[in-house]
């Protein structure tokens, strides 16, 4: 950023604020934009860190008036808004809204879209800076990356900036995506390309950065000498929804394992970067990523499942065959669980546990380190019968915070160790409401900040874990599991071939 | 919640306990302890005020009420409550009468949360000496609030005279919002210029009277170098004393940023359209719980202090202060001669410092008595 008398690095009381600039929104009807991006560019306006020059362009083939949009954009913002209603500063943002209609092929729509966006440099002097969020399905990515490739619209120059933010799934496999990476930097310029991973916007993993790095009590005890095995779980009580049609041709490998798992492997397995800066980050990133195996017994260590019917939180849940538009005798999974390893001096010997699935208890994502047993324990074998494995969890949602488990005495004449956690929970701490990580995501793209999304060379490496696994599985039938249960047996006895069992998050 | 008469600091400590022991699951993490000296008839702002900072930053909020200092009985009277008026942590609202009012740390010490920050907020007529105040003492960071004061410059005065690091102001705070009004103007400009802007002058315009336009004019000033003042408006200023503020910038161009009153500012620069951003009215609450983000020194304020007036050397002095004691009953008699406690005399008029209470109720009797019993002529083996 160009310097400014009035800034001051030790002044933080002051928010950061983006350049003026648009943020131009594809498929901006669809679910996504309304439910998380709509009032995520609302809170950003009501907390103040929105430019002065601003504006949103909706982009969609609905036949909508400028005044149209703005109604449903502004329902859409109150609906889902985290901060408190406030009508004037909606107003005031609603005077920047546009709309342009017309389907991605059509040439004179993007035209319409370019004089718009030139228009609002006049108009509302946004200094040609724009973000474009392509927040429509994979494939019309090359029809509209072309159009925007012909009309210039997507080229920055030293004047101005031009960013593109696209959301996963990032291709289907690493050929894939490779694809879909140069076609992306074939039109904007590597750096300006924005692969939202929202799981990387949650403060809890940010916080993990923060945990390892800025504490001496964690980092010594952070590898295979003390840790003896991690397990990273991402578990939803929600079935499919309404997304049959993308989940059928996905799975849960391809949904969760390849870009949520992985990225909270990488965090919680990287190396100290040199600094706190978005090259230095991704680069450690990548290095664990690269170091990433897979086992080489996949018939034990690399369970996927699929949920059959049965109970969930009181309700009857229907089996994943039996949801609509899903086929009878579907073999993609709805479970996956993986042992991983981290071949660095750091992880060698440490098993990476990590599993997914729809239809569990309860919704939770967690990274669980669970320590070794120590060396020697002077008490007496009764003594220490409840005694488990040191663990310190990092909970990301929800209670967003971090679990110490560890032996304490029972209260009472006789020595008896057993399990206690200590708790810290964010929410008590600061409850300065963390914001949604749309939110903040969204800001950075402004910003120009890539500390929190992943790189291309990122997503290809983790394809490349992924794809071993999709062909190890191609052709076989998933195990089946009980809607409301922790998964198959199988993922159990996983961990169980090992002597280890899976923690009950 | 409970309400404690005529109680002592120790059974305050041991309620609180006891209710958080019978709360089950209510708030365990205290970030910090935030203790709001306020007068009586400005208690309930005062505490409105600490609730909704304590929805942002869980603390443990000790109001401290001094009442009748001249009452010739020091007595106590609180009401401590878990999860309920007072937000969603522990709250204790302590009102102190007679000489205790002089003494309010000997029953807020106790009450802190372990080895967490304190912040201290005057909702009154702060000290001009905060280190006269025990309270101001034991805090890592104090607040106080020249805009409540009837000469709201000569209180600023005050304030850089006394300053520390750590110290800071509400009408500091109410600067914020007009401060990153303006960066994000001159931001604006140098976005268009795609090169550095340098600030030639200036002027705020609103009433010069005010704390926080004046605080305004005195950053502008540090951090520009340019000497830009507060002038009278033509209108009436709102809340924070400031209607607009022009900047003069390099290459003979001009920003001006005026507040809509419609919790907006238009932002007026050459080249561009004008432009609204949001410039809400802010709460006490609001601007305390930013207060309570950031516990470290304040150097701009430091410096916005130092230019607003005329004070210097603000940043190096020393950020610890040691209590001076002040006797406020000897100040008006015979000339404010700071004198230790000890000096109260037996028989003093002004009373007796409080002791110990002379409840043990719950003190530690091994630490008291020593781990070996004394004969007890009543003592069962001694009657034998």
């Amino acid at each position: 950023m160009i310097p400014n008398p009035l800034r001051d690095p030790r002044d933080r009381r002051l928010p950061r604020v983006p350049e003026p600039c648009a943020l131009v929104v594809f498929g901006i009807t669809g679910d996504l934009a309304r439910k998380k991006l709509l009032p995520a560019v609302y809170d950003l306006a009501n907390r103040g860190l929105l430019p002065t020059n601003f504006a949103l362009l909706g982009f969609a083939r609905r036949d909508w008036g400028d005044q149209d949009f703005a109604e449903l954009a502004r329902d859409a913002a109150r609906n889902a808004a985290r901060t408190p209603w406030r009508e004037e500063v909606w107003e005031r943002l609603a005077n920047s809204v546009r709309f342009v209609q017309g389907s991605f092929d059509d040439d004179n729509a993007f035209d319409e879209l370019a004089a718009t966006l030139d228009e609002l440099e006049g108009s509302h002097g946004i200094g040609g800076n724009a973000a474009f969020y392509l927040s429509i399905p994979p494939a019309m990515f090359p029809v509209v990356l072309k159009q925007m490739q012909r009309t210039r619209m997507a080229e920055s120059t030293p004047d101005r900036w031009r960013r593109v933010v696209v959301e996963k799934p990032f291709g289907t496999d690493l050929a894939s995506s490779r694809e879909l990476n140069e076609l992306v930097d074939s039109v904007f310029s590597a750096q300006d390309v924005f692969r939202i991973d929202h799981y990387l916007g949650k403060e809890t993993v940010q916080n993990l950065m923060a945990l390892r790095f800025a504490n001496e009590l964690f980092e010594p005890v952070w590898n295979g000498h003390h840790v003896d095995s991690v397990q990273i779980t991402m578990a939803e009580d929600v079935g499919i929804g309404g997304r049959a049609g993308f989940y059928e041709k996905t799975g849960a490998a391809r949904d969760v394992l390849q870009n949520h798992l992985l990225q909270l492997l990488a965090l919680t397995a990287m190396e100290e970067p040199v600094e706190f800066s978005a090259d230095e980050i991704r680069t450690e990133k990548l290095k664990v990523l690269r170091a990433v195996s897979l086992p080489q017994d996949l018939r034990t260590f690399a369970v996927r499942g699929q949920y059959e019917q049965g109970w969930l939180a009181g309700q009857r849940a229907k089996g994943y065959r039996q949801e609509e538009g899903v086929d009878p005798s579907s073999t993609t999974e709805t479970f996956a669980a993986v042992r991983l390893g981290v071949e660095t001096r750091r992880w060698a010997g440490v098993p990476f546990y990590l599993r997914t699935g729809k239809r569990l208890p309860r919704r939770v994502t967690e990274i669980a380190l669970v320590f070794k047993r120590a060396p020697h324990l002077p008490f007496a074998d009764t003594d220490t019968e409840e005694l488990g494995n040191n663990q310190l969890v990092v909970r990301v949602q929800p209670d967003e915070g971090v679990t110490l488990k560890f032996g304490s005495k029972v209260p009472g004449s006789v020595m008896e160790v057993r399990d206690v956690s200590m708790d810290f929970l964010y929410g008590e701490q600061f409850t300065e409401t963390s914001p949604e990580a749309y939110e903040r995501l969204l800001l950075d793209v402004l910003l120009g900040d890539a500390t929190l999304f992943p790189r291309n060379a990122e997503v290809e490496a983790s394809w490349s874990v992924i794809d071993p696994l999709e062909e190890f599985w191609a052709g076989s039938t998933p195990e089946p599991y009980r809607a409301g249960e922790w998964g198959p047996r199988a993922a159990d006895r996983m961990l169980a071939a090992e002597g280890r069992r899976w923690r009950r998050p | 919640m409970t309400t404690l008469w005529d109680t002592t600091g120790s059974a305050v400590v041991k309620e609180l306990a006891a209710q958080r022991r019978t709360g089950g699951a209510v708030l365990s993490g205290v970030a910090l302890t935030l203790v709001v000296v306020a007068d009586e008839d400005r208690v309930t702002e005062a505490e409105d005020a600490a609730t909704v900072a304590a929805e942002q930053h869980p603390c443990r909020i000790l109001v401290v009420v001094r009442r009748q200092i001249e009452a010739p009985v020091p007595r106590l009277d609180a009401e401590v409550s878990i999860g309920g008026r007072l937000g969603p942590g522990e709250a204790v609202v302590m009102r102190m009468y007679g000489r205790l009012a002089l003494h309010a740390e000997s029953v807020v010490l106790p009450l802190l949360a372990a080895d967490a920050p304190v912040v201290t907020w005057w909702h009154t007529q702060p000290p001009s000496r905060l280190t006269t105040d025990a309270l101001a003492v034991i805090a890592d960071r104090r607040i106080t609030d020249s805009t409540s004061a009837p000469d709201q410059l000569a209180a600023l005065r005050t304030r850089a005279q006394d300053y520390a690091p750590g110290d800071t102001d509400l009408a500091w705070t109410r600067t914020t919002a007009w401060r990153a009004t303006l960066t994000s103007a001159v931001d604006s400009v140098a976005g268009r210029r795609s090169d550095a802007v340098r600030v030639l002058g200036g002027r705020v315009e609103g009433q010069p009277g005010a704390a926080t336009a004046r605080l305004l004019a005195g950053w502008l000033s540090s951090r520009s170098g340019a000497d830009i003042d507060v002038v009278q408006a033509t209108r009436h200023a709102g809340d924070t004393g400031v209607d607009s503020v022009v900047l003069q910038l390099d290459q003979d161009e001009e920003v001006r940023v005026h507040a809509d009153r419609r919790g907006g500012a238009v932002i007026s620069q050459p080249y561009r359209p004008d432009a609204t951003m949001a410039l809400p009215d802010r709460s006490l609450g609001d601007l305390l719980g930013e207060e309570l983000r950031r516990l470290d020194p304040d150097e701009p304020y430091a410096e916005a202090l130092e230019v607003t007036t005329g004070v210097t050397g603000l940043a190096g002095r020393a950020a610890v202060r040691a209590h001076v004691w002040v006797d406020p009953a000897e100040q008006d008699g015979h000339g404010a001669s700071p004198a230790s406690e000890d000096d109260v005399a037996e028989g003093s008029p002004h009373g007796e410092a409080p002791t110990v209470p002379l409840d043990s109720e719950g003190a530690d009797e091994v630490a008291e008595h020593g781990e070996h019993d004394t004969p007890d002529p009543t003592a069962p083996e001694a009657v034998r």
